[in-house]
């Protein structure tokens, strides 16, 4: 009598671990490292909501492979000592992909560590270093920092015929690389440089550098650095009543640029590629209206459709490979060729470069709003 | 010569709510030996709650400048209710304890202060509306000054005068003066040190609540972590004019706007921090007692 | 001065320490990769905030900017071994010699200072140097995004490249410190710093060059700290400056306040709770700060002596 006893308990618990083995969640676990807090927070908000929006479609359609998709965040508040305990967290959380960051600065920190541990990152950090590692598990989901200012050249020297080009940009790897590339080609094309210079990020007033750079009489301002300096430098430009034109690279495209900026927004220049409600593509439409739909509010820019596209490359990675073993990803991103992307048609070269991407200039309008500017093919 | 008169312009500005803050520093130290680490938070918070008033629609949309005033004012008087409320809860218990514990205490105090104003308005930066201010600007040949500007400016000095009138002419900024001196002669002679000490803690965080919202109609923006550069700004502005010395903080506060501008201007942008802290070492070296002298009980 | 206690409650107490040191050792066996990443921090900021208690908990300065030495060791390890190619365990001595240097150099200046003023002094050190760093001064130190790809020891060969492997080395380092301040409190420079500490004008009639001293306790704190910003870069793979501003400093200073000066379960109590604590409570970190605030102010007015002071509370 026992023995039966003990038996079938035996096979009772057997039975249940087994079952229970099959009904644990065993969730794909993706990794979104941003800067949730700090000053490009909204930014990073932006990128996790994306990315949880993606996710929860998903997982309503039945999941990937069959399984969930979970979504564990790390703030890395854009900073570079943030990003490398953060990776090391998300790491150890056991995540098959990590989406973001927005600065270049807390990709490059977290990139050795992710491909350590071959985990996947991509990023919308645009600084040339990025993909200059030979770290096999980065991809770049944005344009890197030598196309963009191969075409800001283009645009103050040939298209808009500045004469007296002044630049300035702050200290962090991404806005030096590019006002550095920029300062670069616009001496190629034969520009007029008058000034070139830094500011500190995030102090606020600029109102001494802004006056010592009016003094040289630039008909231009090219600011390379992030926006939250930008609108401030934007705004104190109006208060000097310097006439210059405020040309700002990528990083200032961002809704907070022109509140920051208040009335001095209008006329301001930014150079990047499309922003979100000039995107042209239906599925990018789609995400636009269904992120607004879900959160009630505009995504902050176009960074959070980039990082959304690293997202879906890696979903359809998993799809086409029917795995989530790196081993099999890693080669299969590298060739990804002509992927249909929110922010348009791209690929991934073996160093995981982002290859396509159109940019333009556009003008910020009395209402906000952005309207392209250059080149003018691409105002129709 | 019209650079030189702009740099002037933006550094006196900026000098102007320095010295506001600067008040808060050197009048607790002088009664209390104790720097209030607080402080800085404090001014700070009078931006958000100056925002809230100004954003809150009260008045319609031509309240113009009564909405302003009475943002001043609500600020003002929050703060100094804080101010009061942390000397009490924080700072009072210490007294007979050793300094550091005041210390410690004031850090604490400012990181609450700091963090319980990311956690009610946001972690991210907040923007003031355009148009509160008048959007004018006057031609001094070709540098400018905005109505801001001269608002702050203005409004800074009418300030300072009316603390200076406050402190050297009535019974009880006399009082204050005395306890600055020697406490328990103040108290021998009658004088409710306790009272004075609380009073302190609410003039000081008033007057730099003034400051800190000129910091933020000036900036036009304000996040949660501003107050511990512009608190140790302020402290340097006090610290070189003279700890403890009210006119003192005063003429610092001037001075250090200046100072900035002019670093920033002709020196280097990036150093302008690393100069303004080389200029306070180089005092704390050469003379510690500041430009008008320190002011400060002796604690045996 | 805490006489050794002959009773065996005394010899109790006395093994803890050890006790809890080599309980540590099978953490890697026992916890998971997360626990072995934040016992390795935590071992690191012991070691930063046991050397900010050699100058502020035993020698009584007001160093509000210790920051500083944990980041020139830091640097220094990534600068040598990212841009000259040295080996990690050549960087150690260069890094802890070199903050030593950087503590005497700055500290020489500003001793003579009274109190709250030298307090003022070292924050500004702090501000600076992490500007310096920000600014990429010399074009070496990287900018705000700092210095990364920073490689991992060598020991006879192979690779300390695992995180277990990586959390051996720090602890074995905190034990080496924490012999260090046991020494430290037991020889004449322990005596020293007491007695600058209590009465710095007694001490100077009995002969005590407190000048000499007090730059001297700068000196073995900044040289501690600078070893530990060694295993720091190594444990992030990278440095930036934004790890040593000065609010880490303050953090340091609370740590040893709060936590009990010269005492060392205080100093590690306070580190635990500072470091180890919001890392097992990731998901309310926002209130994080919040609560050190309320924490610090309560543990002041109830305990002004610090939570674990040192020898018996008095």
């Amino acid at each position: 009598m026992s023995r039966k006893w003990i038996v079938s308990t035996l096979v009772a618990l057997a039975f249940a671990l087994a079952t229970s083995a099959v009904f644990a969640a065993n969730p794909i676990v993706i990794g979104v490292q941003a800067p949730i807090t700090g000053q490009y927070a909204n930014e990073g908000q932006g990128i996790e909501k994306g990315v949880k929006l993606i996710a929860k479609q998903i997982n309503d359609q039945g999941g990937l492979l069959g399984r969930t998709i979970e979504v564990k965040t790390c703030d890395d508040g854009g900073q570079a000592s943030q990003a490398a305990i953060c990776a090391r967290q998300l790491v150890n959380d056991g995540v098959l992909a990590v989406i973001g960051t927005y600065t270049s600065g807390a990709a490059l920190a977290a990139e050795p560590i992710y491909a350590r541990a071959n985990v996947i990152q991509t990023s919308d950090g645009t600084s040339d270093q990025l993909t200059a590692g030979g770290y096999k598990t980065f991809f770049r989901n944005a344009p890197p920092n030598s196309a963009e200012a191969k075409f800001t050249a283009e645009y103050l020297v040939n298209g808009k015929k500045f004469q007296r080009i002044a630049v300035l940009s702050d200290h962090s790897s991404f806005a030096k690389g590019l006002s550095d590339a920029v300062v670069q080609a616009v001496k190629d094309d034969g520009g007029n440089l008058v000034y070139s210079g830094f500011i500190t990020a995030g102090s606020q007033d600029y109102t001494a550098v802004l006056t010592k750079i009016k003094s040289v009489n630039p008909d231009v301002l090219y600011f390379s650095g992030y926006y939250p300096d930008g609108g401030l430098i934007r705004a104190q430009m109006e208060q000097l009543d310097m006439g210059a034109t405020f040309v700002g690279g990528d990083a200032n495209q961002n809704v907070a640029f022109a509140k920051i900026a208040g009335n001095a927004a209008q006329g301001a220049i930014i150079i990047n590629v499309p922003s979100p409600d000039n995107l042209p593509y239906p599925e990018a439409k789609q995400f636009l209206a269904d992120y607004k739909a879900a959160y009630g509010q505009e995504p902050p820019s176009i960074y959070t459709f980039t990082n959304a596209d690293g997202f879906r490359a890696v979903i359809a990675a998993v799809k086409a490979t029917q795995s989530t073993d790196p081993a099999k990803l890693i080669p299969w991103l590298h060739d990804l060729k002509d992927f249909q992307g929110l922010t348009g048609t791209f690929s991934w070269d073996a160093t995981g470069e982002r290859i396509g991407s159109p940019f333009t200039a556009f003008e910020i309008q009395a209402d906000g709003s952005y309207k392209i500017v250059y080149p003018e093919s691409a105002t129709q | 010569m019209d650079v030189v008169l702009q740099q002037f312009i933006n550094g006196v500005t900026v000098g102007g709510f320095y010295a506001l803050i600067a008040l808060g520093y050197t009048m607790v130290y002088g009664v209390l030996k104790l720097i209030n680490f607080a402080h800085g938070d404090l001014c700070i918070l009078a931006a958000f709650i100056g925002l809230t008033v100004l954003t809150s629609g009260l008045g319609g949309a031509n309240a113009g400048a009564l909405l302003l005033a009475a943002a001043f004012i609500v600020a003002a008087v929050a703060v100094g209710i804080a101010g009061a409320v942390l000397e009490f809860t924080a700072y009072r218990p210490l007294r007979k304890a050793h300094r550091l514990s005041a210390v410690v205490s004031a850090l604490g105090a400012s990181m609450l202060i700091e963090n319980g104003i990311m956690l009610i308005w946001s972690p991210q930066v907040q923007v003031f509306p355009a148009n509160l201010l008048p959007d004018l600007t006057w031609k001094i040949g070709s540098a400018s000054i905005s109505f801001v500007q001269v608002m702050i400016i203005a409004g800074s000095l009418i300030l300072m005068a009316a603390l200076y009138f406050y402190v050297h002419h009535t019974r009880f900024g006399t009082a204050i003066r005395a306890a600055a001196i020697d406490q328990d002669a103040a108290r021998l002679m009658g004088i409710n040190v306790n009272r004075v000490i609380a009073s302190v803690f609410v003039v000081g965080p008033a007057l730099g609540a003034v400051g800190g919202l000129f910091v933020g109609l000036y900036y036009r923006e304000a996040y949660f972590n501003m107050g511990w550069i512009y608190g140790l700004n302020a402290f340097i502005a006090a610290i070189i004019g003279g700890i403890g010395n009210i006119p003192g903080a005063m003429l610092g506060g001037l001075l250090l706007g200046l100072f900035n501008a002019f670093a920033a201007g002709y020196v280097s942008s990036s150093w302008q921090e690393a100069i303004t802290f080389a200029l306070l070492i180089a005092i704390l070296l050469v003379r510690p007692t500041g430009i008008l002298g320190e002011r400060v009980a002796e604690k045996i | 001065m805490v006489a050794p206690r002959p009773t065996a409650l005394g010899r109790a107490r006395r093994a803890l320490g050890p006790a809890f040191w080599l309980l540590g050792l099978l953490v890697p066996v026992l916890l998971g990769g997360s626990w072995i990443s934040i016992l390795a921090i935590f071992a690191i900021y012991a070691i930063v905030a046991l050397s900010q208690d050699i100058v502020l908990g035993r020698a009584g300065m007001y160093d509000m900017g210790h920051a500083v030495y944990f980041g020139v060791g830091a640097y220094v390890t990534a600068i040598l071994n990212t841009r000259l190619g040295w080996p990690i365990f050549a960087t150690w001595p260069i890094a802890i010699v070199v903050a030593a240097l950087v503590g005497v150099v700055l500290s020489a200046g500003i001793v003579k200072l009274r109190g709250d003023y030298l307090l003022v002094a070292t924050i500004g050190f702090n501000i600076i140097f992490v500007l310096a760093l920000g600014n990429n001064v010399a074009d070496v130190t990287g900018g705000p995004d700092g210095i990364f790809g920073i490689g991992v020891p060598q020991l006879f060969g192979t690779a300390l490249s695992s995180q277990g492997a990586l959390f051996y080395l720090d602890w074995l380092a905190l034990a080496a410190v924490l012999l260090l301040m046991r020494n430290l409190e037991r020889s004449r420079i322990g005596r020293v710093f007491r007695y600058l500490k209590e009465d710095e004008l007694a001490a100077t009639t009995l002969g005590i060059d407190a000048r000499y001293y007090k730059i001297l306790a700068f000196a073995i704190g900044a040289g501690v700290a600078g070893a530990a910003g060694t295993l720091f870069a190594v444990q992030l793979a990278s440095v930036s400056p934004g790890s040593f501003v000065f609010t880490e400093s303050v953090t340091l200073f609370a740590i040893v306040l709060v936590g009990g000066q010269a005492s060392i379960p205080g100093v590690l109590l306070g580190t635990a709770l500072m470091f180890v604590v919001p890392q097992v409570f990731r998901g309310l970190a926002q209130y994080r700060y919040f609560a050190f605030g309320i924490a610090m102010i309560v543990v002041m007015v109830l305990r002004p002596q610090g939570i674990w002071p040192r020898g018996r509370a008095r």
